[in-house]
């Protein structure tokens, strides 16, 4: 098998009821329902090889979530075709449903009312793990998220960081070749975020564990993926090394040059943008194509000391890609 | 081993169920307390000790009435009740994501929750029997006890499958999960299965419309049986409705489910 996910011309519709605010829209909606079809989807295309580990971005509701389970096998695609494993998901065949694990960071699988260590065992029948794997892998998880000391207390009773962390364990007791986390660091302070980011890494290493992942914390991308997928609207934007990123949606570029004296900056304005000005440095956001020309201009008319040319820090792309605001997004 | 899969799920809600401790008694209180206000009803009716009604003297009624306790806590307390709940929540997707089938989950969740409640229901049996003290009718006859047992899984399985159709209302209607329910189980089921007055006290022509459908089946039908009240041809009438029904909800169950989960947009908290 040489590719873990084929996603080929998928496309997912939603049939929504609308409804308006009050008593009158509550009873319209129940007696002339407006169904309205939202295009979650619109024909996304991907391959990801074994082992690797991709990021997916793009603004809220942009469909990141919808195709993590449509690969999951939980929503029916309405076209398109999707493989995991050599697997059609909408099966949900055993022997596929082994292989994959699905965190979300808003949904708990821990029996609520009861100690972790029972939801664990629960999932060591369920997913029909020899009891020595069981072990083993139970007290590798358990000392990679230094959970130890939770797993005999009520789940109820622990916290927000602790509890991700259990439903880690829990979604990976049976070491899933496939794992879709979405939004696995939400909610958690900087600490627990830094454990989960660490552990998402190492656990994509040692078990060469093809990785699919949303986040809308810049720090999740910039550690863990090479590789990321930004989507929006229900297209994709753009597929590849998250450096290439900047290079495909800076329309700019910033020059950074330090000057001999202070009296230039007023005419500078003129050659670019000027971002900052903390003497004798000044910052210019140029457009990409008169870089060049503004270096330049620059050399030539003023007293330079030095110049450097820089690309936008990959952050503020990935914060304009959160926000919808891609060169590609003509919308707004 | 795929039953040691069930266990497991057997052993977890057993465990959960203890978990709401306080919940479970009052819940049980609540069963003693309908069971009281029956008896005094029916006791209350019946107080000429020579009394016949609908065929019904004190004695039968009263063992009637005993007899809903003991049925009503192996077939309508169902867990299943939860399971528009699960949808309407998303939790749901936590359970399709594990290779098990999420009706047997829930059929085993059932019978874990029932063999809880059975538990209690003998005890609380015992206790309300030495207070009122009622005429009760013990069978001894092996035949009719397995045809009564017989009645009891088909009732139980039919339920289940009722419930199981009625909670698939939020893959379509998210909000209307639970007016779905109130309406069968407490308004439909509680009335017509016998859970409250022997069927057989109604008129004539809508009993004989009631015995083909499924819901005499679940109570009153089993304790009849159990009674010595219907065997022969009448019984084999019976379990040839009620496995009728038992297989056509079991068949529409499933493809309601198919289309269900087709439908169903993942949403939720």
């Amino acid at each position: 098998m040489d590719k873990a996910i084929i996603v080929d011309h998928l496309v997912k519709n939603f049939e929504v009821t609308e409804k308006k605010p009050g008593l009158k829209g509550a009873i319209d909606s129940i007696l002339s329902p407006k169904k309205k079809t939202v295009r979650a989807l619109k024909n996304i295309s991907f391959t990801i090889q074994p082992g690797e580990l991709v990021g997916f971005i793009g603004p809220n509701g942009a469909g990141k979530t919808t195709t993590l389970k449509i690969l999951s096998g939980l929503l029916y695609p309405t076209a398109g075709f999707t493989s995991v494993l050599g697997f059609d998901p909408w099966e949900r065949k055993p022997e596929f449903l082994k292989e994959i694990s699905l965190v979300m960071g808003q949904k708990n699988q821990l029996w609520w009312d009861l100690p972790a260590v029972e939801t664990l065992e629960l999932n060591r029948a369920i997913y029909e793990i020899p009891k020595k794997e069981y072990e083993e892998n139970l007290n590798e998880l358990v000392a990679l998220l230094e959970v130890g000391k939770l797993l005999n207390i009520q789940v109820r009773r622990l916290s927000l960081g602790q509890r991700m962390r259990l439903e880690l364990v829990a979604a990976l007791l049976h070491t899933p070749k496939v794992l879709y986390l979405d939004e696995p660091t939400i909610g958690l302070d900087l600490i627990a975020q830094q454990k989960m980011r660490d552990f998402i890494f190492e656990y994509n290493r040692r078990h060469e564990a093809t990785i699919l992942l949303t986040s809308h914390n810049m720090d999740d991308l910039i550690d863990l993926a090479r590789r990321v997928i930004v989507i929006d609207d229900g297209r994709i934007l753009f597929d590849g090394v998250l450096e290439q990123l900047v290079s495909r949606f800076a329309k700019e570029k910033i020059i950074k040059v330090s000057l001999s004296r202070e009296d230039d900056i007023k005419r500078i304005e003129e050659i670019g943008k000027v971002k900052k000005v903390a003497f004798p440095e000044v910052i210019l956001s140029v457009p990409r194509s008169t870089v060049a020309v503004a270096a330049a201009e620059l050399l030539q008319n003023f007293p330079v000391t030095d110049l450097t040319i820089e690309e936008i820090p990959i952050e503020d792309i990935i914060r304009k890609v959160f926000r919808g605001e891609t060169s590609l997004h003509k919308k707004k | 081993m795929k039953i040691a899969k069930y266990l497991s799920i057997f052993k977890i809600s057993f465990a959960q169920e203890f978990a709401y401790r306080l919940n479970f008694i009052m819940w049980r209180v609540r069963n003693v307390m309908q069971i009281f206000l029956v008896f005094f009803l029916w006791d209350t009716v019946f107080s000429d000790p020579g009394r016949v009604l609908f065929g019904y003297d004190r004695a039968k009624i009263l063992t009637y009435v005993f007899g809903i306790m003991i049925v009503k806590s192996l077939v309508l307390s169902a867990r299943a009740a939860d399971v528009a709940g699960d949808i309407y929540r998303g939790d749901i997707m936590n359970h399709l994501l594990k290779p098990m089938s999420y009706f047997k989950f829930w059929f085993t969740r059932d019978i874990s929750s029932k063999a809880l409640n059975l538990l209690f229901a003998a005890g609380e049996f015992a206790i309300l029997f030495i207070i009122l003290r009622p005429p009760f009718f013990l069978q001894t006859d092996p035949l009719a006890l397995l045809g009564f047992f017989l009645f009891i899984a088909l009732a139980i399985f039919i339920y289940f499958n009722l419930l199981f159709i009625i909670s698939s209302i939020p893959f379509w209607a998210p909000e209307l999960g639970w007016g779905g329910q109130f309406l069968v189980t407490v308004i439909i089921v509680e009335f017509l299965s016998g859970a409250l007055f022997p069927v057989d006290i109604l008129p004539q022509m809508v009993q004989k419309i009631l015995l083909f459908t499924p819901f005499p089946y679940l109570i009153f039908f089993p304790i009849q049986v159990y009674l010595g009240k219907i065997s022969g041809t009448v019984l084999l009438g019976g379990l040839s409705i009620s496995l009728f029904w038992a297989m056509t909800l079991w068949l529409v169950m499933n493809f309601i489910w198919n289309k269900g989960l087709r439908a169903y947009q993942a949403s939720g908290r």
